[in-house]
């Protein structure tokens, strides 16, 4: 953000009427940590990431906790949401055995919700989901636990019939066969890491460079005079661009969980 | 002429939006018509649909990744 205005800065109003960053991609490099301890650095997205598990956890546990008859309107929206989950989601798709998968699809739908929602969180501004390392994470740990169940229902003919589908022709067998294996061991966990970290990339990115350029022009109205007027549509832009983003924002993290679930039924299930 | 400048993977991306732009307009539509035909199956099409466009939306993603890539 600082190197964004930084780059913007140095460029002269005056003389080039749109002013752009340098180099985008400073966005994503590393920045230095704030302290580390053994092996382990401390950056602020770390902090985030803490910071987004304890809100889940006391959303869960306020939410939850009350023992009356009637909850709270508080406990009534998280109660809409985890009985959303419960039944859209995990037995919805996976079937009636689902309820055993719903603890960690609510695990990762919330921490997911919460992570995106720093998007748009004032003094935050930065949805950690857009560090590829947490859309990575979050997919191969989805990745380990299809394939685990794969395996577990169906032994080794989990991949035999995936590698050679019986239902196609003969010739065709080894050609369908590792098409099948290459998109279900190695494009499912790329995709859906990549879907969820381009998504909040991109959202992040229109967010940074419309506020903070529309910001840039209009602060400098002593220097540029009526030119800085241009900087009123792209804040106004923006501002709509933020609208949108919350809508982003709760769809990725219901795709994510979606596709989660789907992939496990697939697994459950690997004749349909 | 004047010289063209730029960076050639924006062509690249601009490319790779088309096909995924098609594709999720053939989803919502026939998810839309599928809707208004049969209302009380809204929910379950309303599922698919989300799934249909996050498969199809994949790859304009993939393009847009090799955009900072590249």
């Amino acid at each position: 953000m600082e190197q964004l205005i930084l780059a913007v800065g140095e460029c002269d109003p005056a003389n080039e009427i749109i002013c752009r960053p340098e180099n985008v991609i400073e966005l994503f490099e590393f920045t230095e940590p704030l302290f580390s301890i053994g092996p382990f650095d401390f950056t602020r997205t770390v902090f985030l990431i803490f910071l987004a598990m304890i809100i889940v956890l006391a959303l869960l546990y306020f939410g939850l906790r009350g023992k009356g008859l009637v909850p709270s309107k508080f406990g009534v929206a998280i109660e809409s949401l985890v009985v959303f989950v419960r039944d859209e989601i995990a037995i919805g798709i996976i079937g009636p055995e689902g309820i055993k998968y719903f603890p960690w699809l609510l695990s990762i739908f919330l921490f997911i919700l919460i992570g995106n929602a720093f998007e748009v969180t004032p003094l935050i501004n930065f949805p950690i989901t857009s560090r590829m390392a947490i859309p990575l994470g979050l997919s191969l740990l989805t990745w380990v636990i299809f394939v685990f169940v794969g395996f577990k229902k169906n032994g080794f003919r989990y991949v035999g019939d995936l590698a050679w589908p019986t239902a196609v022709p003969l010739a065709l067998r080894p050609l369908v066969g590792l098409i099948e294996v290459v998109s279900v061991f190695i494009l499912r966990p790329i995709t859906l890491a990549v879907r969820l970290f381009a998504n909040m990339v991109a959202g992040h990115l229109m967010l940074t460079l419309l506020l903070v350029s529309g910001w840039v022009f209009i602060s400098s109205v002593g220097e540029i005079g009526i030119r800085a007027l241009i900087g009123v549509p792209w804040f106004v832009f923006g501002l709509g661009i933020y609208m949108f983003e919350i809508v982003v924002i709760i769809l990725q993290a219901y795709i994510f969980t979606l596709l989660s679930a789907v992939y496990v039924q697939s697994s459950v299930h690997p004749e349909h | 002429m004047e010289e063209i400048k730029g960076a050639i993977a924006l062509v690249g991306y601009g490319l790779a939006a088309i096909g995924p732009g098609i594709g999720i307009g053939l989803v919502v539509a026939s998810a839309i018509s599928a809707m208004a035909r049969q209302p009380e199956a809204a929910g379950m099409v309303r599922t698919t649909m989300f799934l249909g466009i996050a498969f199809t939306e994949a790859l304009a993603l993939i393009g847009f990744v090799l955009f900072f890539i590249a």
